[in-house]
């Protein structure tokens, strides 16, 4: 018995030795609804069914100079699979920064090396089949019940939809990433454009537009 | 608590930890290829070729599983026999006799390729298998169904073990295991191949039509592989009832218009029909297309092409066609009659 209770301690030990490491919280935050309740707005009629995208290549940087890379970095956040909201980055030590980096979508490189698992595994729903490479965001919905379906993504130049984002913090354990869907929407007119479901100039339009509405809540 | 309960926990727990450390290694398997071919362009690193992992990509690859209703497997459009294509028929078939608007291609050397379909729509063979598996007129099924339909499977679990050392099925390992099987399908064993490497000789005939050959085809034929791998415009006329521009409906890009990839001659005798939709029954159609309706068409006497087809027979290879390790694994779909014989 007592041989026992010395093993469970000795794995509790073998585990919470892993977690020596710097760990920066990162929480992502679609706005999807309307904050001010009170006044009606234009995106009252608005409803959002499937929210998909990825977040790769995290780093961190401090003055312009990069400190800090996650390897194998590929996030797919899912707003349906409210675990996919937060992660940690994982640093070795304590390391001074004042941005953070990340890409909207996936980079061509990862777009024509094949399959891959985890986050980027076809099986997610985030792959074109008959166009090969990821959707990068995905976007469906209703708007006055007219349905809506963005999928943006296309690699090939001159379509590539890929985005850089920038963001300044100063916070060193949580941070906090928001994404104004609403405002994107807001800045459509969703009667006339609805349905993108392949690369294109109109998919980099709207990739680009995204890109923008990146913030860090404080 | 007992004495016993812990003496089966430590068991437990060693033998646990004792799999962690001891994993099911794979057998590596190396592919080789002839001297005078260039290096393949598929990156094995990245999915290393095992005896395990090609078993199972073998089996997937027979196993109408992947459809929706059971009933296509790969090889209902891609036949060993046949170069891999669905010989006699212009458009290949799907499910529920749909047809599709293109022939399929004969699979081999697929190391090789850089881009796949007729229109270049696949960039990587690893996920060259999810065009078909989702398309409603091939196999019309969702690849999180097929992987459930395996999980079910009696076999499956043990063998994605065995490849890829994860009892998990992922779609990763699915497409990878297919791409495995795919590319051991090398056909390098023609006559054509057997005269390069100087083990034998063209008779006069086949000469004088591999020099036909490389004034009039070997510029996007080119060898040793009999592709160049690009995308083309070969003065087909376009059928108004496909209305199939090719590679301008992936690049959308004017100039790409009507072109197409252009198809190995590699086993062309068992490739038949040709063309992306199969339009021409044989050889001679082929010939007068390039010789009278493209703008820049060849000229060719009757006993040049008599000459060419003589050269083109050169390059089947009866060791490829008919190798028992391409063909349908009847060991693995009916394992007890093995004891039986």
């Amino acid at each position: 018995m007592r041989l026992l209770f010395i093993i469970i301690f000795l794995l509790t030990l073998q585990v919470s030795s892993g977690q020596n490491t710097n760990r920066i919280n990162v929480t992502v935050s679609p706005i999807v609804k309307s904050k001010d309740n009170s006044s009606p707005s234009n995106t009252d009629s608005i409803a959002i069914t499937n929210l998909k995208f990825y977040l790769t290549k995290f780093s961190l940087t401090k003055s312009q100079e990069t400190v800090w890379q996650e390897e194998n970095s590929s996030h797919l956040i899912d707003i349906a699979n409210p675990k996919s909201l937060d992660f940690a980055l994982n640093l070795s030590k304590n390391i001074d920064f004042d941005a953070i980096h990340f890409l909207l979508g996936t980079d061509s490189l990862t777009n024509v090396s094949g399959v891959m698992g985890g986050d980027l595994d076809p099986t997610k729903g985030m792959y074109w089949a008959w166009n090969s490479g990821y959707i990068n965001f995905k976007l469906e919905g209703e708007n006055n019940t007219v349905p809506f379906e963005f999928h943006l993504g296309g690699y090939a130049p001159p379509f590539q939809t890929v985005q850089k984002i920038k963001l300044k913090t100063d916070s060193k354990n949580n941070i906090t990433i928001e994404l104004d869907v609403l405002k994107f929407l807001k800045q459509l007119d969703l009667t006339t454009q609805k349905k993108i479901m392949s690369p294109g100039k109109e998919a980099q339009q709207l990739a680009i537009m995204l890109s923008t509405l990146f913030s860090i809540r404080e | 608590m007992n004495k016993n309960t812990v003496i089966v926990f430590l068991s437990l727990f060693a033998f646990f930890g004792l799999a962690m450390y001891f994993p099911y290694t794979p057998t590596p398997v190396k592919i080789e290829h002839p001297k005078y071919w260039p290096n393949p362009v598929y990156n094995f690193e990245k999915n290393p070729l095992t005896k395990e992992g090609i078993r199972l990509g073998r089996k997937l690859f027979y196993d109408p599983i992947l459809s929706k209703d059971s009933t296509i497997s790969c090889s209902s459009c891609h036949l060993s026999y046949t170069a891999f294509t669905h010989v006699d028929h212009s458009l290949s078939h799907g499910i529920n006799d749909s047809i599709g608007t293109r022939n399929s291609p004969s699979l081999m050397n697929l190391a090789w390729h850089s881009s796949f379909m007729w229109d270049g729509a696949v960039n990587h063979l690893d996920v060259q298998a999810l065009a078909p598996i989702t398309h409603p007129a091939e196999m019309d099924e969702d690849l999180n169904n097929v992987i459930r339909k395996l999980k079910n499977t009696q076999g499956y679990s043990r063998m994605f073990y065995k490849a890829f050392n994860d009892s998990s099925i992922t779609g990763e390992h699915l497409l990878k295991a297919i791409s495995q099987f795919e590319l051991t399908l090398i056909s390098c064993n023609s006559k054509y191949d057997s005269v390069m490497r100087k083990a034998s000789t063209f008779t006069l005939q086949e000469e004088n039509g591999y020099q036909i050959y490389q004034k009039n085809c070997a510029s996007c034929h080119s060898e040793p592989l009999f592709t160049n791998n690009q995308f083309e415009k070969n003065g087909l006329p376009t059928d108004p009832l496909l209305n199939d521009f090719g590679r301008y409906n992936i690049t959308k890009d004017p100039t790409d218009s009507l072109k197409f990839k252009v198809p190995t001659l590699r086993n062309i005798e068992f490739s038949f029909p040709y063309m992306h939709d199969g339009r021409f029954k044989n050889l001679s159609q082929v010939f007068k297309h390039y010789t009278s309706n493209t703008s820049n068409s060849i000229l060719l006497s009757s006993n040049e092409k008599v000459d060419l087809t003589a050269f083109l027979l050169t390059l089947t290879d009866k060791h490829f066609l008919f190798n028992k390790k391409h063909s349908f694994p009847r060991e693995l779909f009916y394992p007890q009659n093995k004891l039986k014989k």
